[in-house]
């Protein structure tokens, strides 16, 4: 097969226009006879055949054709027609697939088959983006999913708790479960759908917390237990939506703790080990205070606390709802810390704190040099 | 919509419905109807009209300032950009200085249209986009036909006005079709239309809503369309979302679209065909960054042509022209 193109003859033209076919489509030619006229703006061209054979005409009289873009083919055989015939219809464009049609990013393209979601259900002005695809995949979520795991479900003695969050804090609460006699974690329900259907040590994530209440009312579990540590918004908006849905809070208290004489607390509170709360200190709810905390006699904390390891006060402190302590921390006694506040670590707190506020550290440098050789 | 067709059929439209119009240049009689096409049967219907004229540019438009001190309105065609040079002293000493110099008694509206650009392998003296150098030129409208803006609509505003103008055509969207706003859209794009009053207006487009978008980009002309393929492939492919400004009037010009859309993005790019340095770019650069300044992120990108001579082959023609890829790259990095 020979291709025969049209020369680019003008710096004017990028195309031409057939005026007269010299040869019948597939019939025969020799090299050199007068095969096609075509027309610039500025010249008419007549074409020869390129060599002997059957012509194939690729564009009809008045079409118009690219410089470099082949008018004709010439065969040697009428095999080689046939067969170029055929090459051609297998190339002929296939059905498009369903959604192709629409205008959408690549990214939304690959994240759309990743959910399973049908781009041509995207409503939107614009190109369709990833964030349309995983908006799209959520609002989908909305509807119950059906191959969820189910609950544990317990030794029939112990408190079954449900454990909220699915990250680090769980396996710190599943690690105070264990050794806790008379209380189990039978699942755990987190927000991100990614984690549904893992395990946490042998846990399963039943769902989302749109499912609590679903298990709840099934009596798949006595009370729940928040064991998200980072966030104290978190905490108390799920500690809020417990109380609405009329969901009991349990307290989970390692066993290394020492609870003094007179110690009250409310429900929901994760104690992590050799944690220590002296006399007629009042704890309300949903803290999670991490190990090696000691509150000295007569503190008062508040609700929605989240604490790092190591911090502690003097006697007469109060600690007010949501504050946030990080790590090793000193508290001199009789002070507040107001709502919210925000203590960095390492600090030596000597005066009170005002609500909304945060504590910075003078010193917290680490400086990391070589080591001198001897 | 096809730009030439569109262009030669308002300039019929305009012979038509307005006696004062008159058209002059070389070689636009029929049946060559220019080097373009643009004006194409114009000399076989108004014969007493429309003047093909012997080969002198300065000549031709002073001609047409003649005629238009006398209440023509002439429309004057340069084969090629490149030798609006030859017209140089007419426009910069006569046509836009007569409304002054006479105490304004007088008007000289002289509209000089011109193909221009590159990207064709013409060569060093006829690929050029030399408006850069009539920018600024006091009482002188520069304008740029993009793919957005429907020259009929653009010279039927132009005969409405008395300045004189330098209206400037790329040779690549003669074939282009021309897309025009409509409702929220622009072809495939969300967008739409800005016009202040007194201004021919701007054409702003966008892939996303302008709230996604990270970077404004200010384009006339060919740039115009090169830039909104860029920024189409860049979204599809990337995910970098940039809006996309294209004015018709490049000097003096309107910059509260350009401004609008930077309050929203807080990054410019401008790109232009024209040689970089002292260019349009540098003037939208200055502009934006006194106005704008607490807005921007990142300095003023400006992406302009080589400032050399423009090679004949194509491959090397590349080199020196802004392209996709010089676009691709200034988007992507102030878009970030």
């Amino acid at each position: 097969m020979t291709a025969v193109t049209i020369p680019w003859t003008d710096v004017n033209d990028d195309s031409a226009t057939v005026v007269e076919w010299h040869v019948e489509d597939r019939a025969e030619v020799r090299a050199g006879a007068s095969l096609v006229d075509v027309e610039t703006s500025k010249s008419a061209i007549e074409i020869e055949a390129p060599s002997d054979g059957l012509v194939l005409q690729l564009v009809p009289v008045g079409g118009e054709i690219s410089v470099g873009q082949p008018i004709a083919h010439v065969f040697q055989d009428e095999a080689a027609l046939a067969a170029f015939e055929e090459e051609r219809k297998k190339e002929a464009p296939s059905a498009p697939e369903p959604g192709d049609e629409v205008r959408a990013s690549d990214k939304a393209r690959a994240r759309a088959r990743e959910l399973g979601v049908d781009l041509s259900t995207i409503a939107g002005a614009g190109l369709i983006t990833i964030k349309d695809v995983e908006a799209a995949a959520g609002a989908a979520d909305e509807a119950p999913p059906t191959d969820l795991p189910a609950p544990l479900p317990g030794d029939g003695k112990s408190k079954r708790l449900l454990l909220i969050g699915a990250g680090l804090g769980a396996t710190q609460v599943l690690d105070i479960l264990a050794e806790t006699d008379g209380m189990e974690g039978i699942g755990i329900v987190d927000d991100n759908v990614a984690a549904w259907g893992r395990e946490v040590e042998g846990v399963p994530v039943v769902g989302g917390t749109d499912q609590m209440q679903a298990h709840w009312k099934s009596q798949a579990f006595d009370a729940a237990v928040i064991a998200i540590s980072t966030s104290v918004d978190a905490r108390a908006r799920l500690r809020e939506l417990c109380r609405a849905t009329g969901i009991p809070l349990a307290n989970v208290i390692d066993q290394r703790s020492k609870i003094s004489t007179g110690v009250t607390m409310g429900e929901g509170n994760v104690i992590c080990a050799y944690t220590h709360f002296g006399t007629g200190t009042e704890v309300g709810d949903n803290n999670f205070i991490s190990a090696y905390n000691s509150y000295d006699h007569h503190n008062v904390l508040g609700s929605d606390i989240s604490t790092g390891p190591g911090c502690m006060t003097s006697g007469e402190v109060k600690i007010e709802d949501r504050v946030r302590l990080g790590t090793g921390i000193f508290i001199e006694p009789k002070l507040t810390l107001g709502e919210g506040v925000i203590v960095a670590s390492g600090s030596v707190i000597v005066r009170s704190v005002p609500a909304g506020h945060a504590v910075k550290t003078k010193v917290v440098t680490t400086t990391v040099v070589p080591i001198r050789p001897r | 919509m096809i730009f030439v067709r569109e262009l030669n059929e308002s300039l019929h439209r305009l012979l038509e419905t307005d006696e004062r119009v008159v058209v002059l240049g070389e070689d636009i009689a029929d049946p060559y109807g220019g080097a373009f096409k643009a004006t194409r049967g114009l000399t076989t219907k108004f014969p007493d009209r429309v003047l093909t004229t012997p080969v002198s540019e300065a000549g031709i438009v002073g001609v047409a300032a003649g005629l238009a001190l006398s209440g023509y309105r002439p429309i004057v065609e340069i084969m090629f950009g490149d030798f609006v040079t030859l017209t140089f002293d007419q426009i910069v000493n006569h046509v836009t200085k007569y409304g002054a110099m006479y105490d304004g008694k007088v008007t000289c509206p002289v509209i000089i249209r011109t193909p221009s650009g590159g990207h064709r392998g013409y060569g060093p003296t006829h690929s050029q986009s030399l408006e850069k150098h009539f920018l600024g030129v006091p009482h002188l409208t520069v304008v740029a036909a993009s793919p957005y803006h429907d020259p009929g609509e653009t010279l039927t505003a132009l005969l409405q006005r008395d300045d004189p103008v330098l209206y400037v055509e790329h040779k690549l969207l003669y074939p282009e079709h021309v897309v025009r706003p409509s409702g929220s859209r622009v072809g495939d794009a969300i967008g739409h239309e800005e016009s202040t009053p007194g201004w021919l207006p701007s054409v702003v487009l966008s892939q996303v809503a302008s709230e996604d978008c990270t970077v404004t980009v200010l384009a006339y002309g060919y740039s115009a369309l090169l830039a909104a393929r860029a920024l189409e492939e860049l979204a599809v492919e990337e995910e970098v979302f940039g809006e996309l400004v294209v004015p018709a009037q490049i000097a003096p010009m309107d910059w509260a679209p350009v401004e609008s859309s930077v309050e929203r993005t807080g990054s410019l790019v401008t790109l232009e065909e024209g040689m970089a340095d002292w260019s349009w770019g540098t003037e939208a650069a200055a502009e934006i960054g006194r106005r704008r300044f607490s807005q921007l992120r990142r300095p003023v990108q400006v992406v302009a042509s080589e400032p050399t001579v423009i090679p004949s082959s194509r491959d090397l023609e590349r080199d020196v022209l802004v392209g996709s890829d010089t676009m691709k790259e200034a988007i992507r990095e102030a878009a970030a």
